[in-house]
């Protein structure tokens, strides 16, 4: 089955000036990924913040251009394609933010801001996108009185489900979601986890999840990929990642969470230090000046994302030797 | 012995053109020396303006309108502000969520870590100068001595936190009381500054109030803990016993909507509506409108705490 999105060895730079007389410094905010990405899937993308992941979103959705590499969309180059193929890929590619205050326009009404795509993308008139915007507003769990009113009028989590409301005005097959419950409270988190299940489920999406809080990831990803740094370091199925780590990054990531389930708890493998500048990524392994088990060749040599087990792949000098010597 | 801190009947409320909003609406607490309490509520429920009401820090139009708040027997309510300004920050210290508003940025960090050791100890300038690398050491800043010169911007958030930490510990204060103090940081920063406060209260046997909506956190840290809903603690007892058997509905629901307990792919639990309008007078329970097993009667009832188990205290007329 041909992938839906492909990214191939995916860059995007930054320069950066240090101060007034300071030389010009590149920041690598994505330093080379790939991703791929099937028809009906949910492929969960996690790290910490500065790792890349939401760069990666941006990319992908054609907000931003990359500073090299390939994004395909059903196989076709997004950097080839034609004015009309261009407008067809972002009506076919949506995406959901993470902040319902800010990215809802505040002088726009219900009605207007999810009305607005089928406005853009010539879909149906008057009357037709009005019953449109109704339909939208109860899939999403809202009611169409809600229509004529402004952002304000709404809570954190209702104004989230404005926003998957407006993203799926346009019947989407993919949609992007970068963090898209982080700044709702508990009780709202999961009124809205559910929601995007329910939309996935019935509308046969396919979801590039975006979020730094592994045990959602864990609920809503069928696979899942890693970020440190720019780079990806893990990937695999959902329980092959979060079940059996075989990146150190990985294991530090699980253990630093801390669980109510006294069962789940594990001892601490505490990462040491900070995540390092992407201004001057370390030599080697980007995680090895924090990494509990590097030696001298992590510092050296850069690994490279390899397969380790059937559907897994982790860069790590030491996967096997850590993580799977009692397999053997 | 009096407790470390024991508040009683506080009620806290804004004066608001649209009516009088009732933050905090009768709570009661009791912090012990060495003891962790965690404080658990989600937005707005009232956790933030009672920790800052133990403090006098009420934002206005807020003011504390009933109660009492005794620090070891003495009543916080009762001292002048002059007094009062001698127990905050040297008594009784605060970490905030976001150090990047809470730090003065056009203070060296070391400046503001030494303001308090001046002001309450009494140090010379140097020797507070000398103490506040000492103490920035303690809580793991590397090359302390040459990032007492640094402005806050020039810390990532992590570090920003530890000066936080080192400020409130400046002057060994007898209580600490951290609102959401990692919350704006990554977990492997978080598991870092959380072991940090773990080993500093254990070391000086300091009372510790850790307000925070992180479950987990709380399971692992605290010796008891209060849920907090619309301006009322609905639940409180010692961590394990109340993750164990939750019994106020709110807080077994809180628990079965976390994606931890979640099944991969599965429905979350969830439960309905929003909390009710702090403005004005709420007869009978806060919680009714969305709770599971409620009936008509909740509505109407003044529901006092029950002990439902030793030291498990919940507010509800269904259980036990």
């Amino acid at each position: 089955m041909m992938p839906l999105l492909t990214a191939e060895n995916l860059v995007k730079q930054y320069p950066v000036r240090g101060g007034m007389f300071a030389e010009k410094r590149i920041l690598t905010a994505v330093a080379g990924v790939d991703l791929e990405l099937h028809p009906g899937e949910t492929l969960g993308l996690a790290g910490e913040s500065g790792c890349g992941k939401s760069t990666v979103a941006r990319l992908l959705t054609g907000l931003i251009p990359p500073t090299s590499g390939s994004i395909k969309y059903e196989g076709r180059e997004l950097a080839r394609m034609s004015k009309a193929e261009l407008a067809q890929y972002r009506k076919e590619v949506q995406m959901v933010f993470q902040d319902p205050f800010s990215s809802l326009n505040p002088r726009m009404r219900v009605a207007e801001i999810v009305g607005e795509p089928l406005e853009i993308h010539r879909i149906g008139d008057g009357d037709g996108r009005r019953d449109k915007v109704a339909e939208l507003l109860r899939r999403v769990g809202l009611s169409p009185e809600h229509m004529m009113r402004f952002p304000h009028e709404f809570s954190g989590g209702q104004r989230q489900r404005i926003g998957i409301a407006r993203a799926l005005a346009v019947s989407p097959r993919l949609i992007i979601a970068d963090e898209p419950v982080s700044a709702l409270d508990l009780s709202i988190q999961a009124q809205i986890i559910n929601l995007l299940q329910d939309v996935k489920k019935d509308l046969g999406l396919s979801f590039l999840f975006i979020t730094h809080d592994l045990s959602v990831l864990r609920h809503l990803s069928d696979r899942v990929a890693i970020m440190y740094l720019g780079r990806i370091v893990e990937t695999g199925s959902r329980d092959q990642v979060l079940n059996r780590p075989l990146h150190p990054y990985t294991e530090a990531l699980l253990s630093a969470i801390p669980s109510i389930d006294p069962k789940k708890r594990t001892r601490h493998v505490i990462a040491k230090g900070e995540l390092p500048s992407p201004v001057s990524p370390p030599s080697g392994c980007p995680f090895h000046p924090r990494c509990p088990y590097a030696r001298p060749v992590c510092g050296e040599k850069r690994p490279e994302l390899l397969e380790k087990v059937p559907g897994q792949r982790a860069a790590c000098h030491f996967s096997e030797e850590i993580f799977l010597k009692e397999a053997k | 012995m009096p407790a470390l801190l024991e508040i009683t009947g506080l009620r806290t409320e804004f004066r608001l053109k649209t009516g009088v909003l009732k933050a905090v609406r009768g709570v009661d607490l009791t912090v012990e020396a060495g003891e962790t309490l965690a404080l658990v509520g989600e937005s707005g429920c009232g956790k933030s303006i009672t920790a800052a009401s133990v403090l006098r820090l009420v934002p206005p139009p807020g003011r504390i309108v009933a109660g009492s708040i005794r620090f070891k027997g003495e009543d916080l309510l009762a001292l002048s502000e002059e007094r009062m300004r001698e127990i905050r920050g040297n008594r009784i210290a605060m970490v905030f969520q976001d150090p990047m508003t809470s730090l003065n940025p056009v203070f060296t960090v070391g400046y503001q870590v030494a303001e308090g050791l001046r002001i309450h100890r009494g140090l010379s300038g140097e020797a507070a100068a000398r103490e506040a690398v000492e103490l920035l050491t303690q809580v793991g800043i590397p090359a302390a001595k040459d990032r007492v010169r640094d402005y806050p911007h020039q810390l990532s958030g992590g570090m920003r936190q530890r000066v936080m930490i080192a400020m409130a510990l400046a002057c060994s204060p007898e209580l600490v009381i951290a609102d959401e103090p990692t919350t704006a940081l990554d977990v492997t920063i978080q598991a870092q500054i959380l072991e940090l406060l773990d080993r500093l209260m254990a070391q000086k046997r300091m009372g510790l109030i850790l307000i925070t909506h992180n479950l987990g956190i709380v399971a692992e840290r605290a010796h008891r803990t209060a849920i907090m809903y619309a301006g009322e603690i609905v639940e409180s007892a010692p961590t394990a016993e109340l993750f164990a058997t939750p019994l106020h509905p709110y807080t077994r629901g809180l628990l079965a909507s976390l994606p931890e307990f979640g099944t991969p792919g599965e429905k979350l639990a969830t439960f309905a509506g929003g909390v009710p309008d702090l403005r004005g007078d709420l007869a009978g329970c806060p919680f009714r409108e969305r709770c599971p097993i409620g009936d008509d009667a909740c509505g109407r009832e003044t529901i006092e705490m029950s002990e439902a188990a030793p030291g498990h205290l919940v507010r509800c007329r269904k259980v036990p």
